[in-house]
């Protein structure tokens, strides 16, 4: 080929990625930055740390980010120990079941998250169907438990919007272990759990890991199911919501989302060396 | 069977219970007769499908909610596949920073992407207006496309190409001819997940509101801090009626295999 050719085939590969590329950087990255940079100048124009000096010494706000950070920690964690048995059971004994283990993983992604909040909203509603199993039916009760606004029912409406992601993230990492290794350690005399605490488990640790920062990733961001189904967090996400409709501290919201888009980035870079290390 | 195992399907059998459950009973309540919200329900009907109709502002919304996903996958496809194109055939490691960076939209916090674009677009000179949400709404759809795409053409040999071109095919030709056929079940997939990303999307919508732009999760959002009747069940059913139709469609067209490879 000669170099003219050569020159004319480079200049049409870059035409095929110039538009995505220029799209997304005009309308992706610089939002993100301009949004980013609002939160350093300030009221009087020029550079400022100050937002983030009253923020990060503020009390209110360290508690906030710790918050965001614990909740998102903890759906992430009983998403990844809900959703391994379940993997489990889809790579390794539902045989011609799979089929329908899958769709039931993925027809509650079709749904939309006002749908899903409503149907909480119903199930625990203080006359609910909840309830009345545990009053009427079981007779477990006395009388029937407020639901509602509960930290631990939001936590369970974040679960079920999060945890299919850590069984198919888990799923496709057991699918790829050597059976082999798991027969040898049978043969060698370890026992069933032995061979699972020992071989299996630590060989799916990278599903185990892709799994929980998605999922972490995720409820990290999310607040639509927190604005409905109440539960008294405080999180970022929560607050640049509280501040864009009522209290309309924009350069505050603009910190706030900064902070968030830190956490995403970290997040994003320990995904990325996951992903590395698998060689995918 | 041994005790583990059926501890196991024990503990499978309740996780699908548990999500399950709170979907089946919206699809329920989205029949009853009644004039309220609850389980069980009383009796049936279609009253509520038909208020859906009699409420001005669900119609509009799910109009616009309509145009906006046709556009923005309409769009994500216009940028996505040429750029897929590209990167699913280079093996340097730029290309791969590049993939990353063209699907790091999936990972920013979309209230942050929401809150962001407000200003910027309208800084720009596009307001909240109809063509700002559309753009918004294709930073979000446009990661789909491209992964779905890239996954399909990586798997794809190089040397159906490559003999199209040796017997004499035009590069346009082979395109259209041999290419295109063969990374149809990525853009299938590709546009199923941008659509329905799109149309379901409520953390940026939620920053463009105005008459011309309310999406239906808005409005549906709106309507909920006011009342709690079963006109939300409804149109919930009714949506998630639309994602299993094109679910079905795209499996029997490109078989749900295939289009899974990405995800």
């Amino acid at each position: 080929m000669s170099d003219t050719a050569q020159i004319s085939a480079r200049a049409r590969r870059a035409l095929l990625l110039a538009p995505a590329l220029i799209f997304l950087a005009v309308f992706f990255v610089m939002p993100l930055a301009d949004n980013s940079a609002r939160s350093f100048i300030g009221e009087e124009g020029g550079f400022t740390l100050a937002r983030y000096a009253s923020f990060l010494t503020d009390r209110f706000y360290l508690g906030v980010i710790a918050e965001t950070v614990i909740l998102s920690a903890a759906v992430t964690l009983i998403s990844v120990v809900i959703a391994y048995p379940v993997a489990y059971v889809l790579v390794r004994k539902a045989g011609r079941l799979s089929g329908l283990i899958i769709f039931l993983l993925i027809a509650p992604l079709l749904t939309s998250i006002i749908m899903r909040t409503f149907g909480w909203q119903v199930l625990f509603a203080r006359r609910g169907l909840v309830n009345q199993w545990l009053v009427t039916d079981l007779g477990l009760l006395d009388a029937p438990l407020r639901w509602l606004n509960t930290p631990g029912l939001a936590i369970a409406a974040l679960v079920h919007v999060l945890v299919p992601f850590a069984v198919l993230s888990i799923a496709s990492v057991l699918q790829g272990v050597d059976r082999r290794l798991e027969e040898g350690a049978l043969m060698l005399g370890a026992s069933r759990f032995r061979t699972f605490f020992e071989v299996t488990l630590p060989l799916t640790m990278d599903g185990i890991g892709t799994g929980a920062i998605l999922v972490f990733m995720i409820a990290n961001g999310s607040f639509v199911t927190l604005v409905l189904l109440g539960g008294g967090f405080q999180t970022l996400p929560l607050l640049i919501y509280q501040q864009f409709n009522t209290t309309r501290d924009f350069a505050l919201a603009s910190t706030m989302s900064t902070i968030l888009l830190v956490i995403a980035l970290a997040c994003l870079w320990l995904q990325l060396r996951l992903v590395r290390r698998q060689g995918v | 069977m041994r005790l583990t195992d059926w501890a196991l399907w024990l503990f499978t059998i309740a996780f699908f219970v548990f999500m399950i459950l709170p979907i089946a009973v919206v699809v329920v309540i989205s029949f009853t007769s009644a004039g309220y919200a609850a389980f069980p329900i009383p009796g049936w009907s279609f009253k509520w499908f038909a208020r859906i109709f009699e409420y001005q502002p669900f119609i509009d919304s799910l109009w616009v909610s309509l145009e906006l996903a046709v556009v923005a996958t309409v769009a994500s496809c216009l940028l996505g596949i040429p750029a897929a194109l590209y990167l699913s055939r280079s093996q340097s490691g730029w290309a791969t920073a590049i993939t990353t960076f063209l699907l790091s939209p999936l990972s920013m916090p979309m209230i942050v992407i929401g809150f962001a674009s407000l200003f910027f677009l309208s800084w720009m000179g596009f307001g909240i207006s109809f063509l700002a949400l559309a753009i918004v709404h294709t930073v979000i759809c446009l990661p789909y496309v491209i992964r779905t795409v890239t996954a399909v053409y990586r798997a794809v040999p190089p040397a159906y190409e490559e003999a199209a071109m040796i017997l004499g095919a035009s590069r346009f030709t082979t395109f259209r001819e041999v290419t295109l056929p063969l990374i149809r079940p990525g853009i299938a997939a590709g546009c199923l997940f941008s659509f329905l990303t799109s149309f379901d999307n409520l953390p940026v919508s939620y920053f463009f509101g105005s008459a011309q732009t309310n999406t239906l999760p808005v409005v549906m959002l709106a309507y909920m801090e006011h009342q709690f009747d079963p006109s939300i069940a409804a149109l919930s059913t009714l949506q998630l009626a639309l994602a299993v139709v094109a679910l079905v469609v795209a499996d029997r067209l490109y078989g749900i295999e295939k289009m899974t490879v990405a995800t």
